[in-house]
C-alpha cells in the first residue's frame, strides 16, 4: 500500500510539472503575476511530492518489502541498513527517481531564491525547470518504474550489487547527480536571458554560486568514484578511461572552462554568446552521459540497463533539449554583439580564452575517444576499443598547456600587459620551473612529460608563492603588522581571487599525485604458496598462509602478508577474496593498502587454487594519496569563495 | 548564418543520428576468433554427480555450450530460456547441451540447479580453466559447435529476447538439419 502512495505521488508530480510549463507561459502572455506564482508553487508540489515518492521507497527498503521488484533485485534482509537506503540509487529506476528529486529540490531552491531578485527571469526558469522534471518522470512512469510490484512474491530479494556495497560507492552517484543536476541552474538562468532578451552579466552573478556548487560537487563525484576504482576493483589503478567515466569528465572540462570565462564577461563584457554556449554544452554533456550510461549504447565496465526502450526514450529527450537550446542560442544570438574587441594577445582575456580553448580540446578529445568504437561500429561493423595510450598520447600534453595558462592567467595583466608586467610576474618562476626540472632530472626522472609536468607545477607554484608574498608584505607594511597578518589581510580583502588560488593548489597537488602514482608505479604479479616471498621496490613481502573471514552478509578468504623494509618489519597486509552471501555470490577482490610515505603498497589477491597457491598483484603507487588531498583542497577554494564575506559590489 | 552556427547543427545532428544509428546495435555482440575454429577438447566433473564429463565424448553432435554461475544475475534471467532450448531439441538424436559452472562454489551450484531445474549435465570450472581455453571473459556466454567439432556460434549476454530466436531458428536448428547457416 505504501509503494502505492509514491507511485500516485510520482505520477501526480508528472501532471504537476507540466501544469508548471503551462502556467508560466500562460503569465507571460497575459502579463497576470498570479499564474507565475502558480509556477513557482508547481515546483515547490513537486518537491514534496517526489520526496515522498523516495520516502516510500527507502521505506519499503528498510521494511524489506520484496513485492517491490525494485526492493528485491536491489536489497536483501541481511544488506546492512547503510546500504539498504543507499539501495535506492543502486539500480537504474531508482536512480532516475533520485535524479529527478535532486532536480525538483534544485528547482524548488532557485525559485525560492531568485524570487525577489530576478522577477524578470523567473517565468522562463520555472518553465525550463518544468520541462526537464516532466521529461524525467515520463521516462520513470511509463518506461522505468521503481514501484512495480511483483508476483509471486519472492521470500528473500537478490542483493545489492557487492561492489557498490562499500561507502566509496554510497556516496559517488549522489555527488555527480548533484553536480549534473546543478548545472541545469545556470543552463536555465542562460536560456532565460537568450528568451527574455536580458543579455547582460545578471546571469552571470546569479549563477555563480550554483555553478561552483556544480562543479565542485562533480569534481567530488568524480574523485570518489576513482577512489572507489581504486580500492575495491583490484586493479591497482583509480582511472581507466572508460566511457562512461569519460561521460562524467567531460561535462566537468566543460564546466572548469565555463568558470573561468564568466570571469571575463564580468570584467570585461566579453565572451558574452561564448558563455551562453558553454554552459549549453556543459549540461548538454551531463543529459549526454545519462543517456550513454543508460541506454546500454557503449559497451563499459558500467554495463548497466541494455534496454533499447528506455533508450529511444532518453535519445528523443536529450535530442529535444539540445536542438532546442542551440536553436535559442543561434537565433537569439544576433542579438549579441561583442563590444570590445580583445587589446591585445598579451593580456588576461586572451590567456583566458586559450584556456578555453585546450578546455574545449580536451573535451573534443574525450569525446572522440568515447563515440571512436560507436561510429567505427556503425559505418564498418568492426569492434574496437579506444584504451588509455590514446588519452595519454593526445590527452597529456593539453593538460601541460592548461597547467602553463593556470600559472599565467591570474598573474598577467587585463587589457595588455606590459613588458615589465611579464618580467616582474614570470622571470623568477621561469628560473625556477628551470631549477625545478634539472632537480627532477638528477632526482632520476627521465620521461619527457613527468619532467615537463614537474617543472609547470614549479613555475605555477612560484607564481603563487611570489603574488602571496608581495602582497603580504604590502598589507603587512601597510598596516605595519607582520607577514602572516599582512596574508591574512590579502585573502581578507579578495576572498574571491585567493579562494581560487587555494584551488589551483589543490590542483597542483591532485597533479602531483598523479605524476608520483605514475612515473614512479611499481608493479608485480607473482604466484605463491605460503612461506614464499617476493621483493617489490624496497619491500619485501613475506607470504605466511590463507585464513577464512568473515562479515554481516559475506564469507571470505584473505592471505596474511608481513612487509618489511630490509630487516625493519613495517606492517602486516591482508587482502581479501569476498563472496557475498546474498542473492549473488559474486566475488569481489578486497585490495590490502598500507599508506607508507604518503604513497601506498596495495596487495590484490586474484585467484586462489585448491591447493593453497594464490596469485597476486603488487603495486607500489607512490603520493597517490596526493589525488585526494588535492581534491580536498580544491573543495576548501571552493567553500571559501561560497562563503565569502557580503561585500559592496562595486 | 554564421560558421559557427552552421558547425553546431551539424554536430548536434550528427550526434543525434549516430546515437540513432547505434541504438539498434549490442555493443556486447562481440565477433569471436574462435567462430569456425574447432572447439578446444575439454573434461571436468559433473557439478551433481561428480562424473567425469568429456567434450570428445560427443563427437558428431551439435553442442550448445553455456558459460554460468550461481553468482550471476543475469544467469537466473536466461536459465528458463535454456531449459526451454533444451526441451525443444531434445528429441534430436545428435542434440547436445551442456553448462559449464564458471568460478562457483560447488554448494551453490547445486542450489541454483535444484532451485531453477536442470534437464541437462554441467561441467564444473572452479578454476576458470575451460573458460580460458574458449575465450570467455564474462558469464553468460553461449557456444553453438556443429557436428564436426567447428565452433559455429558465439554469444555474450543472457539469452533473452530476439537472440533467443535467433539461435534456436537460425543456428541449432539448420545444423541439427544438416543445412548451410546463413550469413
Amino acid at each position: 500500500m505504501i509503494i502505492e502512495i509514491g507511485y500516485f505521488a510520482v505520477i501526480i508530480a508528472l501532471m504537476v510539472s507540466i501544469a508548471g510549463i503551462l502556467t508560466p507561459l500562460i503569465g507571460l502572455k497575459t502579463g497576470n503575476p498570479a499564474w507565475i506564482r502558480a509556477g513557482r508553487q508547481a515546483v515547490t508540489a513537486n518537491f514534496i511530492l517526489l520526496s515522498l515518492g523516495c520516502g516510500t521507497l527507502i521505506y519499503s527498503f528498510l521494511s524489506h518489502d520484496f513485492s517491490v521488484k525494485y526492493v528485491a533485485m536491489n536489497s536483501n534482509s541481511r544488506l546492512p541498513v547503510f546500504y539498504t537506503v543507499s539501495a535506492l540509487w543502486g539500480g537504474h529506476e531508482g536512480s532516475l527517481l533520485f535524479w529527478a528529486w535532486i532536480l525538483a529540490a534544485f528547482a524548488a531552491l532557485a525559485a525560492w531564491l531568485h524570487w525577489k531578485t530576478h522577477p524578470a527571469t523567473m517565468p522562463y526558469l520555472l518553465i525550463i525547470e518544468s520541462s526537464l522534471t516532466a521529461g524525467f518522470l515520463a521516462l520513470i512512469v511509463f518506461l522505468s518504474s521503481p514501484f512495480e510490484r511483483v508476483f509471486p512474491v519472492p521470500a528473500e530479494g537478490m542483493d545489492l550489487n557487492p561492489l557498490l556495497q562499500d561507502p566509496g560507492m554510497v556516496f559517488h552517484p549522489p555527488f555527480l547527480y548533484l553536480g549534473y543536476v546543478g548545472f541545469s541552474i545556470p543552463f536555465s538562468f542562460a536560456l532565460a536571458a537568450l528568451l527574455s532578451g536580458r543579455l547582460g552579466e545578471e546571469w552571470i552573478r546569479a549563477t555563480h554560486r550554483w555553478t561552483l556548487f556544480s562543479w565542485i560537487m562533480l569534481t567530488f563525484g568524480i574523485l570518489m568514484g576513482g577512489y572507489w576504482a581504486y580500492y575495491e576493483l583490484g586493479w591497482g589503478g583509480y582511472w581507466a578511461w572508460d566511457p562512461v567515466e569519460n561521460a562524467s569528465f567531460m561535462p566537468w572540462l566543460v564546466g572548469t572552462a565555463f568558470l573561468h570565462s564568466v570571469m571575463v564577461q564580468e570584467k570585461r563584457k566579453m565572451f558574452k554568446v561564448w558563455n551562453l554556449f558553454l554552459i549549453i554544452v556543459t549540461f548538454s554533456l551531463s543529459l549526454l552521459g545519462t543517456f550513454l550510461v543508460r541506454s546500454g549504447i557503449l559497451s563499459s565496465v558500467h554495463a548497466f540497463a541494455n534496454d533499447p526502450g528506455r533508450g529511444v526514450y532518453i535519445l528523443i529527450f536529450m535530442s529535444t533539449v539540445l536542438i532546442l537550446s542551440f536553436g535559442i542560442l543561434i537565433i537569439r544570438s544576433n542579438r549579441l554583439k561583442g563590444k570590445i574587441e580583445m587589446d591585445s594577445i598579451v593580456s588576461r582575456e586572451s590567456a583566458f580564452l586559450f584556456n578555453n580553448l585546450f578546455f574545449l580540446i580536451a573535451t573534443a578529445t574525450v569525446f572522440l575517444g568515447t563515440l571512436y568504437p560507436l561510429l567505427v561500429d556503425t559505418l564498418y561493423g568492426t569492434k574496437l576499443t579506444v584504451g588509455a595510450p590514446y588519452y595519454n598520447k593526445v590527452f597529456l600534453p593539453i593538460v601541460l598547456v592548461i597547467l602553463i595558462l593556470m600559472g599565467i592567467a591570474p598573474m598577467i595583466a587585463w587589457r595588455k600587459a606590459s613588458k615589465e608586467n611579464i618580467r616582474k610576474n614570470f622571470l623568477i618562476p621561469a628560473v625556477i620551473a628551470m631549477a625545478g626540472a634539472v632537480i627532477s632530472a638528477i632526482l632520476g626522472i627521465r620521461q619527457i612529460y613527468p619532467l615537463a609536468a614537474a617543472a609547470i607545477v614549479c613555475f605555477v607554484a612560484a607564481t603563487i608563492v611570489i603574488d602571496l608574498y608581495k602582497n603580504s608584505s604590502y598589507w603587512a607594511s601597510h598596516s605595519g603588522t607582520n607577514l602572516l597578518r599582512g596574508l591574512y589581510n590579502t585573502w581578507y580583502h579578495n576572498q574571491r581571487r585567493y579562494g581560487g588560488v587555494v584551488t589551483h593548489v589543490g590542483v597542483l597537488v591532485l597533479i602531483l599525485g598523479i605524476i608520483g602514482s605514475s612515473a614512479y608505479k611499481l608493479e608485480k604479479t607473482v604466484i605463491l604458496k605460503p612461506g614464499d616471498e617476493f621483493t617489490l621496490g624496497h619491500y619485501s613481502y613475506k607470504f605466511q598462509g590463507l585464513q577464512d573471514v568473515q562479515g554481516i552478509n559475506w564469507q571470505g578468504v584473505e592471505s596474511l602478508f608481513n612487509v618489511y623494509e630490509g630487516n625493519y618489519f613495517v606492517a602486516e597486509m591482508r587482502p581479501q577474496k569476498r563472496f557475498y552471501t546474498g542473492g549473488s555470490q559474486m566475488p569481489t577482490t578486497e585490495a590490502a593498502i598500507q599508506p607508507r610515505h604518503m604513497g601506498d603498497l596495495y596487495l590484490s589477491m586474484t585467484d586462489i587454487t585448491q591447493d593453497g597457491w594464490i596469485t597476486v598483484m603488487a603495486f607500489q603507487n607512490p603520493l597517490i594519496h596526493w589525488i585526494w588531498y588535492g581534491g580536498g583542497i580544491m573543495g576548501l577554494g571552493v567553500v571559501l569563495i561560497l562563503f565569502k564575506r557580503k561585500r559592496r559590489e562595486s | 548564418m554564421k560558421g559557427w552556427h552552421v558547425a553546431t547543427i551539424v554536430v548536434i545532428l550528427g550526434i543525434i543520428g549516430l546515437f540513432y544509428a547505434g541504438l539498434g546495435r549490442d555493443p556486447r555482440s562481440i565477433p569471436s576468433v574462435l567462430v569456425g575454429k574447432e572447439a578446444p577438447v575439454f573434461s571436468g566433473p559433473d557439478v551433481q554427480s561428480g562424473e567425469i564429463l568429456a567434450l570428445d565424448a560427443y563427437k558428431g553432435k551439435v553442442i550448445v555450450l553455456n558459460f554460468w554461475a550461481s553468482w550471476c544475475q543475469e544467469c537466473r534471467l536466461e536459465h528458463q530460456n535454456l531449459l526451454a532450448i533444451h526441451r525443444q531439441f531434445r528429441n534430436y538424436p545428435d542434440f547436445v547441451m551442456l553448462g559449464i559452472d564458471y568460478q562457483d562454489q560447488p554448494g551453490d551450484a547445486i542450489v541454483f540447479l535444484n532451485s531453477f531445474g536442470s534437464t541437462y549435465p554441467h561441467v564444473r570450472d572452479i578454476k576458470g580453466t575451460i573458460a580460458i581455453d574458449y575465450g570467455v571473459y564474462g558469464v553468460p556466454e553461449t557456444f553453438v559447435i556443429d557436428s564436426h567439432g567447428m565452433i559455429r556460434f558465439k554469444y555474450v549476454g543472457p539469452i533473452v529476447g530476439p537472440v533467443y530466436t535467433q539461435i534456436t531458428d537460425q543456428i541449432i536448428r539448420p545444423l541439427l538439419e544438416g543445412k548451410e547457416l546463413q550469413r
